[in-house]
């Protein structure tokens, strides 16, 4: 009895934290990027105010998927990654897969991910509970987020122009993501502050 | 509490080994498709210098979706690069009408079943030997778990032909053609208020529950927020959350029974609901209020030339009743009841045309000639008995009972038929959007409110009282009457002239004459205490007689009294009346197309274009697409058209019609046959 009360309960609490986060407002560019706080592979926390004073990047990451794949098999995410960490930028990868559904990983597991692709984000976050996700607005994977040192929303959308699941398509394609952090550092406006995302949709639990 | 912990972590575990194994059990078989793409064509030998009409079908194998044009939040939509030879061209990739699917808070706008998309394929003059067609086609596929991008290359020959289509492929292709979306007439107005969009579509004729609304343009509105469909006359509404300022925005509103409709909207007005708490009693308030202008309606037919003589000489009779409460009750519910029950007779006639496909209007027993006729006799009759030729119980005053009561009520209703045009046009306007319930109520009205006066009267003493005496001055007055009821009399002569030309005319008087004698000659019987006899009866029957020999030309059989004769439209219907080298007036409508119905009612349904084309002998087919039937749809593809309304015109001999404007005027319609 008391083991299916405590599911129970497990259950509802996710439910209750998925339903608080939906009826925030939805995240817009230059509006200011709700604080959260999420466990990364390691078992270390992340918050987003702890980097306030420096540009941050988010990466919403699902390693089933082929738009995915795409990225991480062309080396353009890692390459992304590498020239973020260059300009002094916070990459934080989020992983919003359910426990159970295509994509979710545990600490380990994301770990294996990161040295097999040689990946090297700031850190890994696990959002099994998909809050942070929700919060956000993520539906897809791969969706991106950057996010200013005054920690407002400077982009959001799509990681490039080419919503394929090719990888000769990287090669063509503008790097949204890049081109913004150039913008940003340059002293202007990002020119194109969002996009349309592609991919497969974020694996939430509910 | 440990136990607690203990099975949290099994059902932890368990759950993960479960999803996992499901999420396995999903991936599509190596090298078999999630859903498998092929490549037919509906003419297997398409004829050089036309068209092909070719499909892309899908067949997802169980749990799998592929995307629409626009995926939703998440996915991808199709895409495909054809190769073809040079001279070939093909269309745009079309879209049959999607579901929303909400995956995890997540809205995807997807197919389930077996689906294709129709592309058509132009095939210039001079192509010969084999076709080679080619395309590369990629699509994702996903389940509510997984997504596989999948592609192919779609291949298929097909050699110059005659272009005929085999009936098993054009039934498969009828299917596709269907689940399209039907292009709506109008375009409709969005806006975005307090963060909520606002989506206003001519839609009439539909049940707004249930409706769904897909933008084709991203960034138009929250994909995955409840849609709420309401109506505000013949606009159905969509309202949701917004997601940015008002744009034009285009896109698919499919209904509650799977139809879907092809519209576009531009930043404007969009009108409250019509109530708050949904359909039903929006309804019932449309209908309340036209209850209330049928009422008034009914109220002021009393005013008008054809109906005060007889209620007039009705209520003064009652008067003379004196104080008998009872009687003067019982007339007056009777003189009532009569109203309401011709009203209903005549509305529930003209809706049961309706029903059978007539484009029968309110008036519609004056659009037949013999009914116009035995209508100018009946006046003539009650003229000169007001002017007192002759007597008559019921509307002479002498009378009593409830029974006659009842007939002068109904008689009342249907002499007022001509004048109720002007004043009921709006009222019976709603007619169109109501069920037929509604209908009814609006006719119980418009007899209601003739009856109105009269039944006030009757229970109302004091009034009754304030009438003036009955005396010598009421038979002056009876004789004044007689001259509004002469001018109705006039006007109908009038109508029957326009009907059947002058012919008609000089025959309906000649009959009133008849009439009239038979009339004056029972007068004289009755001034000296004699019944009538053949001096009456032998004229009167002749004058009825002569409507026998009104002209024919279109005098409409009792079964059609629209004023066009139009028939069902069929092909085979249209090549006959070709063969018999008559014009052919071809028109296309839908009840959801509110261009079509202004059309209908401001010019088609018209007197003056039926006569004109009852003279030129033109032949009136109608072909309604209500329900998306699939031999107008390809008609209308034939005709290079992909909705309604369509205005069509074969003069004698010539096998391509004239294609009139989409607002057409009586004028454009009578100048057709000079």
């Amino acid at each position: 009895m008391r083991f299916v009360l405590a599911s129970v309960t497990a259950f509802a609490s996710i439910t209750a934290a998925a339903a608080t986060a939906q009826s925030v407002p939805a995240p817009q560019v230059g509006a200011a990027a709700r604080d959260f706080r999420l466990t990364d592979s390691n078992g270390r926390n992340h918050s987003l105010a702890q980097y306030r004073g420096k540009t941050v990047v988010l990466e919403w990451n699902n390693p089933g998927c082929p738009y995915v794949q795409k990225h991480y098999n062309s080396g353009n995410m890692q390459r992304s990654q590498a020239a973020a960490r260059e300009r002094g930028v916070v990459w934080l990868t989020v992983n919003s897969g359910a426990p159970g559904k295509q994509g979710h990983m545990t600490g380990a597991q994301a770990n294996g991910f990161l040295t097999e692709q040689k990946a090297t984000p700031a850190a890994y976050l696990l959002d099994a509970r998909g809050v942070v996700g929700k919060a956000y607005a993520a539906t897809t994977t791969p969706e991106m987020l950057v996010i200013t040192p005054a920690g407002r929303i400077a982009y959001m959308g799509a990681i490039d122009d080419k919503p394929t699941s090719k990888v000769e398509d990287v090669p063509g394609a503008r790097n949204h993501v890049l081109a913004a952090l150039d913008e940003l550092r340059a002293g202007k406006a990002v020119s194109v502050a969002k996009t349309r995302s592609y991919g497969c949709s974020v694996k939430y639990a509910t | 509490m440990t136990k607690a912990v203990f099975g949290r972590l099994l059902m932890f575990l368990f759950a993960l080994l479960a999803g996992d194994a499901a999420a396995h059990a999903q991936l599509p078989t190596p090298g078999r498709n999630a859903i498998a793409a092929a490549l037919v064509a509906e003419g297997s030998a398409p004829r050089a210098g036309g068209t092909v009409q070719l499909a892309v079908t899908m067949q997802p194998q169980p749990g799998w979706h592929g995307y629409w044009m626009n995926p939703g939040e998440a996915g991808v939509p199709p895409r495909i690069s054809w190769t073809l030879p040079p001279g070939l061209r093909a269309g745009t990739m079309q879209f049959p009408t999607p579901k929303p699917l909400l995956i995890s808070g997540i809205m995807n706008y997807v197919y389930e079943g077996p689906y294709a998309h129709l592309v058509t394929l132009h095939v210039p003059p001079g192509v010969t030997g084999t076709i080679p067609l080619r395309a590369h086609f990629q699509w994702l596929a996903c389940t509510d778990e997984v997504c596989v991008p999948e592609e192919g290359k779609l291949a298929l020959d097909l050699p110059v032909g005659d272009g005929a289509v085999d009936p098993v492929r054009r039934a498969e292709f009828d299917r596709y053609r269907a689940a399209l979306p039907l292009p709506l007439d109008r375009a409709g107005t969005s806006a975005v208020t307090d963060g909520r969009f606002r989506l206003a579509l001519p839609l009439p004729g539909v049940d707004a529950a249930g409706a769904y609304f897909f933008p084709a343009e991203d960034g138009r509105l929250s994909y995955s927020a409840a849609q709420v469909p309401s109506r505000a006359g013949d606009l159905l509404l969509i309202e949701t959350g917004a997601e940015g300022a008002a744009q034009p925005v285009s896109g698919v509103l499919r209904l509650a029974d799977g139809r879907g409709f092809a519209v576009r909207a531009e930043p404007g007005a969009v009108p409250r609901a019509d109530a708050q708490g949904g359909l039903g009693t929006g309804i019932l308030a449309i209908t309340a209020l036209a209850f209330l202008g049928a009422v008034l309606g009914g109220l002021l037919l009393n005013i008008m030339p054809c109906v005060f003589p007889i209620l007039s000489l009705k209520a003064l009779s009652l008067a003379r009743a004196g104080g008998d409460e009872r009687s003067a009750r019982a007339e007056a519910l009777g003189y009532t009841a009569g109203a309401v029950a011709m009203a209903v007779l005549l509305g529930g006639l003209l809706l049961a045309l309706r029903a059978g496909g007539e484009a029968a209007g309110w008036a519609f027993q004056l659009q037949n000639p013999p009914v116009v006729f035995a209508l100018l006799l009946l006046t003539v009759a009650i003229t000169l008995n007001l002017a007192g030729l002759f007597e008559l119980p019921t509307l002479g005053g002498q009378f009593a009972g409830e029974g006659n009561a009842f007939a002068t009520g109904a008689l009342a209703t249907f002499v007022a038929t001509p004048c109720t045009g002007p004043f009921m046009g709006a009222a019976l306007g709603a007619l169109l959007v109501l069920p037929a319930a509604a209908a009814v109520a609006i006719f119980v009205g418009l007899g209601l409110g003739l009856a109105l006066p009269f039944l006030l009267l009757g229970f109302v003493p004091a009034l009754r009282r304030r009438l003036p005496k009955p005396g010598p001055w009421l038979e002056r007055f009876r004789r004044v009457l007689a001259l509004p009821m002469a001018a109705t009399a006039v006007a109908l002569a009038w109508v029957l002239g326009r009907q059947v030309g002058v012919d008609g005319m000089a025959l309906g008087l000649a009959a009133a004459v008849l009439l009239a004698a038979a009339l004056w000659a029972w007068g004289v019987r009755q001034r000296n205490g004699a019944s009538a006899r053949w001096t009456t009866w032998v004229p009167a029957a002749l004058a009825v007689a002569l409507v026998a020999a009104l002209p024919r030309g279109g005098a409409a059989p009792a079964s059609t009294v629209t004023p066009l004769l139009a028939e069902r439209f069929s092909e085979a219907r249209l090549a006959q009346l070709q063969n018999e080298r008559r014009p052919v007036f071809v028109y296309f409508t839908a009840d959801w197309c509110v261009s079509c119905k202004v059309n209908e009612k401001t010019s088609i349904d018209r007197p003056q274009v039926a006569a004109a084309f009852r003279r030129a002998n033109v032949a009136t087919l109608v072909g309604d697409w209500t329900n998306a039937d699939p031999e107008i749809g390809r008609f209308l593809a034939g005709q290079g058209r992909t909705g309604v309304p369509l205005y069509l015109y074969y003069r004698p001999g010539s096998q391509t019609p004239e294609v009139l404007p989409q607002v057409l005027t009586p004028g454009r319609l009578t100048a057709l046959t000079t």
